[in-house]
């Protein structure tokens, strides 16, 4: 292969490099005034990481972060800005934990999917309300999606402190445990459950959805210019509907994976921001299905760096954070534009 | 040229992994809140170094501010790879994950300060804090010249409902007139919510106030500043925060535990079990404040005394708030039952649910 | 002595509604300036946690609110680097932000967890005392803030709507090529409006550690960042509303714990909700017609002189 072939693949590479070395001499130099020791910081980050059970944190910890990024990333073919992920998924998990507890006792191959349907079924409601009041050009669905965020997990913590507080020895505010029936499947002696090919599946599709199909040309259209669309006949209403519920179908997902796949009951915290994540992941990725899997395991990576500088430098896991800000600072400020 | 550099770093990181000295003990300790707190956390953080000072060869990794969700998990596998032999989960809400994680690591000893099953490689330990709780009743149900206690509660757990139970039993039995009124905030941390609380309370006419959250001291500085009486819990040296309204307090002497625990894990013989102690073992009453009468602190002690001989307050008959039986007659609730309290005795203003 | 339900329940509202205030404050600033700070979060616990630190060091809260106030102004100011100066997206630029004060303010605040702190001192009129009820509550026993608090509103709102310069900021929200076209920089007063904002925001942080509840925690807003973000656009974008809308949201808070304190309880979620559900029915009974109050630029990206 001659250079110039090569320079479209290395480029990025190179590119993807500076930037993530530029964000991690800038989190150094922080440790540092904190009088920590960056190196050994990295060397037993990497330590950790390098071994199996470690990589499969990765992945335990990226599988709800791709979701929701598609949850954001399909709607935001039709220029909408879904900021409401975290709503979402916390419905999602609140829709699944109610199949889970009120279906009759079901076997596996039965209760798996119906449960899976009603944590999409959660999201997508949920986001549907935002996707309706926009439709209907009532509210932005921007602010509508935010506002909705911290209704959700509201909702989930008055279920659990309420009617479904489990009667146990010790009235901790959580849910009873779910049949086994409900449980996803784990994989290998480790922490990676079937959340994470649902979370594949979803990735593939949503290529699939809007490179493969009439629909997403249709989409494409719409978040071109909504009027022009309108004016070919293309039901724009109904697709904003759609979309917003497809993507909060998604955060739904994640929601049902997180419960079902990890914790084993609904509880409060279930999700650290991962619909936050999820909008930056999707940000950053361009909304391109690879991008987003190699986005969420960045982010899986930092956050795994997160345990290890609490464990072995003693500092707050939140610390992380600045290093997650110093990455999207960098990136922010190269690219610049109101794209999305 | 960026080859040769990342060669660099991996030597770099090599020089720092070969560590010289490895120790004879790594014990791993998840905190729910900040080991700073003058609270629960800071408790397990004080008896953790003192292990570490008494026992050489001991190391001891901390994680602060961890999730009761699966993170925690997460954290302590981290922490046996780091080479912990010794994992304290010290927080109720950790149970799921750490007996998930014991069950992998068979080689691993873990001490959860919870309820339920012991096994092999899996203890239970925990400070029968309720039960002690009454002779801080007693105080209280002395200090007070309204007859109207307050306390607040983080989350209303059954151990949370247990400490409120013999708090209210402790005063009531030396002040008939007495009652106890209850706020929730609905978090163990919620610092605006817990001055809040506080704020409520006093303006219900509450003089002396208990709390059972992570750290008190957001709520004794609030009691302080309005003028009220505070009985302190978690740590003994929340006396500095109140220096005039200060009674007395609860605070956790994990110490010889401790160091018993991580003693037969180095000479491998641990064995799980559940151990319950309460005063005289791994609760300790914090000193009184100036404006408690040495009547007042005899009564107290003698109060002490009385449970450290065996007196069990959860005697029926007792009747909750509502006016039912909870407890006939002769029956009790043992220290190992402390998480079961699913009502508030009477004299106790607040619901359950 | 007692204190009746309504007493209690302002007492509590007027505690925390003021650091809701001075956020909501500075938001709106910035807003109208055209720019969405979805970083607030960050930016208040920065000023908590600086705050709570400088005092914990210094031993004076002055130095600490001073401090907070600072790291408010220098927060936006990063932020009005990213958007104003290179352009970037707003809302992951805001994102962005609040990650940086989750991190920050562990980093900062960590060494003092604990610390013991002597808050903003508090004082009460004798004359004020002297009313039934009064001196047995927290009411008028405030700091600083707290007074300043209505003072602060109502010089926000002259100078947003009553000078030449508010009426600068109010032009490049609204359009900043027309504003670029009327011999106005909309850079330098985008700039001015988020430092501005910034502090309000550092201030409202440092009231939460310094006065409220004089400790520092990780996480201690709760999501006030957000609370105050819905409470703009409740309040119309409008600092006088906003007085109104972060007693009401204050207000929410205190009342299940007062009511709790009576032996009554209604579930404290239902009235969490109270702030977001209420910021959606308002938007929906504007419903969406053209002359609401938010600035007709906010959130979009001005690139040169269109």
């Amino acid at each position: 292969m001659s250079e110039t072939a090569l320079r479209p693949i290395l480029r990025p590479i190179l590119r993807h490099t500076l930037v993530a070395g530029a964000a991690l001499a800038l989190f150094s130099a922080i440790l540092l005034v904190a009088g920590k020791n960056p190196l050994q910081a990295a060397a037993d980050s990497f330590r950790s990481m390098a071994s199996v059970y470690g990589f499969s944190e990765l992945l335990v910890r990226m599988t709800p972060l791709i979701l929701t990024a598609v949850a954001v990333a399909l709607p935001s073919r039709l220029g909408l800005i879904n900021v409401g992920g975290e709503g979402q998924l916390y419905m999602g998990a609140w829709m699944a934990t109610a199949g889970a507890l009120w279906f009759p006792p079901l076997p596996r191959w039965a209760m798996l999917p119906l449960v899976a349907a009603m944590g999409f079924l959660g999201g997508a409601l949920w986001a549907a309300i935002p996707g309706i009041l926009r439709a209907a050009k009532l509210v932005n669905e921007t602010i509508a999606t935010l506002l909705l965020n911290y209704v959700a997990p509201l909702i989930v913590s008055y279920s659990i402190f309420g009617p479904w507080k489990a009667l146990g020895s010790s009235a901790y505010p959580e849910s009873p445990a779910y049949p086994d029936a409900a449980l996803l499947p784990t994989f290998f002696e480790t922490r990676v459950h079937g959340g994470l090919i649902l979370a594949l599946l979803a990735l593939l599709a949503y290529w699939l959805l809007v490179d493969k199909t009439r629909w997403g040309l249709q989409m494409r259209a719409i978040g071109g210019n909504a009027e022009a669309a309108q004016r070919l006949g293309i039901p724009v209403a109904m697709f904003l509907v759609a979309a917003l519920a497809l993507g909060g179908g998604m955060a739904g997902l994640a929601g049902m994976g997180e419960a079902m796949g990890v914790h084993g009951r609904l509880r409060q915290g279930l999700s650290p921001g991962f619909g936050f994540t999820g909008f930056l992941i999707a940000w950053l990725a361009g909304g391109r299905p690879l991008g987003i899997l190699f986005m969420a395991f960045l982010f899986a990576i930092i956050t795994a760096a997160g345990d290890t500088l609490q464990i072995t430098q003693g500092l707050p896991f939140s610390v992380v954070n600045i290093l997650l800000a110093m990455i999207l600072f960098i990136v922010l400020a190269r690219r610049p534009g109101a794209s999305r | 040229m960026k080859k040769s550099g990342f060669i660099t770093l991996i030597l770099a990181l090599a020089c720092f992994t070969a560590q010289a000295d490895p120790p004879r003990l790594v014990i791993g300790a998840v905190y729910v809140g900040s080991v700073n707190d003058y609270g629960y956390n800071r408790s397990f953080h004080d008896a953790l170094a003192q292990v570490a000072r008494d026992l050489p060869g001991v190391k001891v990794l901390e994680a602060e501010n961890v999730p009761e969700s699966a993170t925690a998990e997460g954290i302590m596998e981290g922490m046996i790879q780091q080479g912990a032999r010794l994992i304290f989960p010290t927080s109720f809400g950790y149970a799921a994950s750490a007996r998930k994680v014991a069950k992998r690591h068979k080689d691993v000893a873990f001490e959860y300060a919870g309820d339920g099953d012991a096994s092999r490689n899996f203890g239970v330990f925990f400070g029968s804090t309720q039960i002690a709780w009454y002779p801080m009743g007693v105080a209280a149900g002395r200090m007070t010249k309204t007859n109207k206690l307050g306390f607040v509660v983080g989350m209303p757990i059954g151990y949370a409902l247990g400490n409120v139970n013999a708090f209210q039993m402790g005063a009531r039995s030396v002040n008939k007139k007495v009652q106890t009124v209850v706020v929730v905030t609905g978090g163990w941390a919620d610092k605006a919510k817990e001055a809040g609380a506080a704020n409520a309370l006093m303006d219900q006419g509450c003089d002396v106030v208990g709390m059972h959250v992570d750290s008190p001291a957001t709520i004794i500085q609030t009691v302080e500043a309005r003028g009220g009486m505070s009985i302190g819990f978690q740590s003994t040296e929340a006396r500095a925060l109140a220096p005039k309204g200060w009674i007395t307090g609860l605070g956790f002497t994990w110490a010889p535990f401790f160091t018993k625990v991580a003693r037969d894990v180095m000479a491998g013989k641990f064995r799980g079990e559940a151990v319950y102690q309460g005063l005289g073992g791994m609760v300790a009453i914090a000193p009184f404040g100036p404006s408690v009468s040495a009547d007042v602190q005899r009564q107290v002690n003698e109060a002490a005394q009385k449970i450290i001989k065996g007196f069990n307050p959860f005697t029926g008959p007792i009747k909750d708030n509502r006016g039912n039986l909870v407890l006939p007659p002769g029956a009790s609730i043992g220290s190992d039952q402390m998480g079961s309290f699913d009502w508030y005795a009477e004299g106790i203003i607040g619901k359950v649910r | 002595m007692m204190t009746p339900l309504a007493l209690g329940v302002l007492a509590g509202a007027v505690l925390s509604g003021t650091s809701l205030l001075y956020a909501t404050l500075g938001e709106t600033l910035v807003e109208r300036s055209g720019i969405v700070n979805l970083g607030l979060e960050g930016v208040l616990l920065m000023g908590a946690s600086v705050g709570f630190s400088v005092t914990a060091v210094t031993g004076n809260p002055w130095i600490g609110l001073a401090a907070a106030a600072l790291t408010g102004g220098l927060a936006n100011a990063l932020f009005g680097w990213l958007v104003v100066l290179r352009k970037a997206n707003q809302l992951a630029s805001g994102l962005a932000m609040m990650f940086f004060g989750f991190g920050l303010s562990a980093l900062v605040g960590a060494p003092h967890v604990g610390a013991v702190i002597v808050g903003l001192p508090k004082w009460r009129p004798a004359w004020l005392a002297a009313l039934p009820w009064v001196s047995a509550s927290t009411l008028f026993n405030y700091d600083l803030l707290t007074w300043l608090a209505l003072p602060v509103a109502l010089l926000v709102w002259w100078v947003l709507f009553k000078t030449r310069w508010g009426l600068g900021v109010r032009a490049v929200g609204e359009s900043p090529g027309a504003a670029y076209a009327s011999g106005r920089n909309p850079a330098v007063l985008q700039f001015q409006a988020l430092g501005f904002g910034g502090v309000l925001a550092g201030l409202a942080g440092a009231h939460l550690s310094l006065s409220l509840t004089l400790t520092w925690a990780e996480y201690m807003t709760a999501g006030r960042g957000f609370i105050a973000i819905a409470l703009v656009i409740f309040s119309k974008w409008n600092p006088l509303r906003a007085v109104a809308g972060a007693l009401l949201f204050g207000g929410a808070e205190a009342l299940q714990l007062q009511l709790q304190a009576r032996g009554s309880l209604i579930s404290p979620f239902i009235l969490d909700m109270m702030p977001y559900v209420l910021t959606l029915l308002v938007l929906l009974a504007w419903g969406g017609s053209r002359r609401l109050a938010a600035p007709a630029g906010l959130g979009r990206t001005f690139f040169g002189s269109e």
